[in-house]
């Protein structure tokens, strides 16, 4: 006999508000059904009724953990449209800032992970970690959560001291490198509650249309940083993890060893930090009449913001936004089917869902 | 001839790809949207999203579908004749979300497809325009 648990709206194994109605024989899932918009924003019409000042501070709130990802990826849109370049120091920082934002979405997942796996000591050493890298983006912008770093055509804090905050990064990157990884790639726990569970298949992420490190795990090596470099990637040397399993294991190997690229990519970086002005200077700009899309590599996969203006208008007439939480969720129903009900909450925070994204 | 420059041979048409705003713009003219996705499958392109616009006036309404292709966003806009399209979701499971968040922000039909349970809005009524909403409760107040 089937029956039906509901898990969620508000769950103590969720984050956040979404719901999952599992359908089990016995302790395993046969079938799920996922639903999301309890914390549905309007955040896209918002934008409607924002200038290109305010509509920066407004998208940087569509996810709390890579808010700068989103400004970035909004001002590229932006900067489409009015024909304004950053110059390459700000293309730099650029690159730094979202490195950063990646190990702190990384760092922050694992411990989430840990905490799920029942790996409390790994969850207090995961955030413990987490405070660093926040350390290092207070250091840079003066704040934690939203830091304000993008503008059109440039940004608006420099890095005073690339070498001060570079032995930040060296010690976060020992760290990581003599603990966590370690623990979580070899240690008993972290294998026996991840391997061979909640497997996605490769024809299903490419059906699903997954991204980011839930694709990489399932063997798709796509990254755009890589297949379409923007800000400064073009010049930086760093290595595009896949594994192939398509499990749990997978998903924590890959952001694991993403970890390890982002210290790599901060390194070079930091290291040629060009001189140089950090916006175009141009504050007298207009913005063309038609539609500029961009595509960022966020922690957790492709964002995608759609922008559209009229002349003379002081609001953008449409922004889309695409998150990758948007395109990676409903790929949960297919990792759940024949997992046991226990395994289910570290499965669906396996592709680190963001439903403050989702429900932009 | 790359990949990219074969596309519009396959799917039919003499248009030429635009490149503007970061995206390969190609107009297919009279091509059907499923046809397209075929061949989009075919390519092994990635789906990337869906973007509805409501154009002002009587403009109507506008999809922009996207896909990827080895890290080039391609774009293919369909004007719509009224308030429906048929949908792509047998074709592509990855248009699932986005063509029914389409449906309950913009009320554009996807036909061929179911939309229960309710995407966003928990609640709320499916197939709503949200911006006739908005402005219809404006002008109430």
């Amino acid at each position: 006999m089937s029956y039906k648990i509901p898990m969620g709206p508000y769950h103590p194994a969720l984050e956040e508000p979404y719901k999952l109605d599992l359908i089990c024989e016995g302790e395993t899932v046969c079938d799920a059904k996922l639903h999301i918009g309890f914390n549905f924003r309007g955040i896209e019409h918002l934008a409607e009724t924002r200038n290109y000042i305010q509509v920066i501070a407004l998208m940087e709130r569509v996810c709390g953990i890579c808010s700068n990802i989103h400004t970035l990826t909004l001002c590229q849109a932006m900067e489409g449209l009015t024909g304004l370049t950053p110059p390459p120091r700000a293309q730099y920082i650029r690159v730094v800032v979202a490195e950063l934002e990646r190990l702190h979405s990384h760092v922050l997942w694992a411990g989430i992970a840990a905490k799920l796996m029942g790996f409390k000591t790994m969850f207090m050493t995961c955030f413990e970690l987490r405070e660093k890298v926040m350390d290092i983006l207070q250091a840079i912008s003066g704040n934690r959560v939203n830091y304000s770093m993008n503008r059109i055509g440039g940004v608006n804090r420099d890095i005073d001291d690339p070498q001060a905050i570079l032995k930040m990064v060296e010690a976060l990157e020992r760290e990581m490198a003599r603990t966590v990884i370690p623990i979580f790639t070899t240690s008993r726990t972290a294998r026996s509650r991840c391997a061979g569970i909640g497997v996605l298949t490769l024809e299903k992420a490419v059906s699903c249309g997954v991204v980011g490190p839930t694709a990489r795990a399932s063997g798709l090596p796509q990254d755009l940083r890589r297949a379409a470099p923007y800000a400064a990637y073009a010049e930086m040397e760093f290595d595009v993890p896949v594994q192939q399993d398509g499990d749990v294991r997978a998903r924590l190997l890959v952001r694991a060893l993403e970890i390890m690229e982002s210290c790599k990519i901060l390194r070079q970086a930091l290291a040629k930090l060009p001189p140089g002005e950090l916006h175009s200077g141009d504050d007298k700009f207009a913005f063309a009449t038609g539609t500029a899309t961009s595509r960022v590599e966020a922690p957790r996969g492709e964002v995608m913001y759609s922008v559209s203006w009229k002349e003379n208008s002081r609001n953008p007439s449409r922004v889309h936004v695409r998150t990758p939480t948007f395109a990676n969720m409903p790929a949960i129903r297919w990792m759940v089917i024949g997992a046991r009900l226990a395994d289910t909450p570290l499965i669906q925070a396996s592709i680190d869902p963001c439903y403050s994204c989702t429900d932009r | 001839m790359n990949l990219l420059e074969s596309i519009p041979e396959q799917l039919g048409t003499t248009e030429p790809w635009v490149e503007k705003g970061g995206v390969h713009w190609l107009t297919l003219g009279g091509m059907n949207v499923r046809e397209l996705a075929k061949a989009m499958n075919g390519l092994h392109a990635r789906f990337v999203t869906i973007t509805a616009y409501q154009l002002p006036g009587e403009g109507g309404l506008r999809l922009e579908y996207h896909w990827d292709l080895d890290g080039q966003l391609l774009g293919f806009p369909f004007q719509l004749a009224g308030n429906s399209i048929e949908s792509i979701y047998d074709l592509c499971e990855a248009v699932d979300w986005i063509e029914r968040e389409i449906h309950e922000g913009f009320a554009i039909d996807f036909l061929g497809r179911e939309y229960e349970p309710l995407l966003l809005r928990q609640g709320d009524t499916p197939g709503v325009n949200l911006r006739d909403a908005v402005a219809a409760s404006k002008e109430k107040k």
